[in-house]
């Protein structure tokens, strides 16, 4: 069984909210980039348990764009768009990603970084996310801040836990 | 709850002096008078930052004349934590799917191999 685990904090540079998953998966680091950077071998995991992906359009290098509309189980479409913006063969992808509402209109907008760590033939997948709005950066003296934030955060990721684990029961 | 509205809420939530704000109203209600006292701002500075609070729906604010109290309003947050289900539910369950199909990948190379040997 792959070992995950998720965290929510803030990001370094004060900019919003970031969301950080990291997950265990018992291949070679050269497989897991591949799967992840060729759409057809990335149509067949995309998506929660019994969603399918009509639509794969995934064109993995720096500038190409997303394009995939998922299927859920009931039949309905959810698309997101997004595009490229760095690749690192084999230890980095970062691209910008968008859920697009029923006019295919983007929502807000998430910027994605995920990372490949060699592991002793196991690969350490780290995805960060964050959530990007214009606002301008804080001034530095600002930063300490923070702090009361990251607890509400924290605060905020076990009530999500929480609701997480009632509804699996 | 609308897209547009989880929008507003994060770009409420993206700036470090409203989150801070947030924080110290979590505790009680307190007036901008109170609020501005350790950000070292100019009160029309924390006005603004309450005015776009206000506008996502963050904070309600008293209606008294003289001291018109700032409260934390959660609905808002609980709609940021329901993104936030949603997008760990996508992440953990692909990841789920990643598993599985890395040893799909990883069965099908040997049984290649064990042919190639034959």
């Amino acid at each position: 069984m792959a070992q995950s685990n998720a965290s929510i904090s803030t990001a370094e540079n004060g900019l919003g909210m970031e969301v950080v998953f990291t997950r265990t998966f018992d291949a070679p680091r050269n497989l897991v980039f591949k799967v992840w950077t060729d759409s057809s071998h990335l149509v067949e995991w995309w998506g929660p348990h019994g969603f399918t992906n009509p639509r794969c359009e995934w064109d993995a290098r720096p500038g190409g764009e997303i394009h995939i509309d998922m299927r859920g189980p009931d039949g309905r479409i959810y698309p997101m768009s997004g595009r490229f913006q760095e690749i690192v063969e084999p230890e980095r992808l970062v691209f910008v990603s968008a859920a697009l509402d029923d006019s295919r209109e983007p929502m807000f907008e998430v910027l994605n970084t995920v990372t490949f760590a060699e592991d002793g033939g196991k690969t350490i997948l780290t995805l960060t996310a964050r959530v990007i709005t214009s606002t301008p950066n804080a001034p530095q003296y600002l930063k300490g801040m923070e702090v009361g934030w990251r607890q509400s955060l924290e605060r905020l990721s076990v009530q999500v836990d929480k609701a997480l684990s009632t509804e699996r029961v | 709850m609308t897209h547009d509205s989880l929008s507003t809420t994060f770009a409420a939530l993206a700036d470090p002096t409203r989150r801070a704000i947030l924080a110290r109203l979590a505790l009680r209600e307190a007036s901008v008078t109170e609020l501005a006292e350790p950000f070292r701002m100019s009160m029309p500075a924390v006005s603004k930052h309450l005015k776009v609070l206000e506008r996502a729906g963050l904070i309600a604010r008293g209606r008294e004349a003289q001291w018109r109290p700032c409260r934390l309003q959660a609905a808002p947050l609980k709609d940021v934590a329901g993104w936030l289900e949603n997008y760990r539910r996508f992440w953990e369950e692909s990841f789920d799917r990643l598993d599985e199909y890395l040893r799909t990948l990883k069965k099908e190379k040997q049984r290649g191999s064990k042919q190639r040997k034959h």
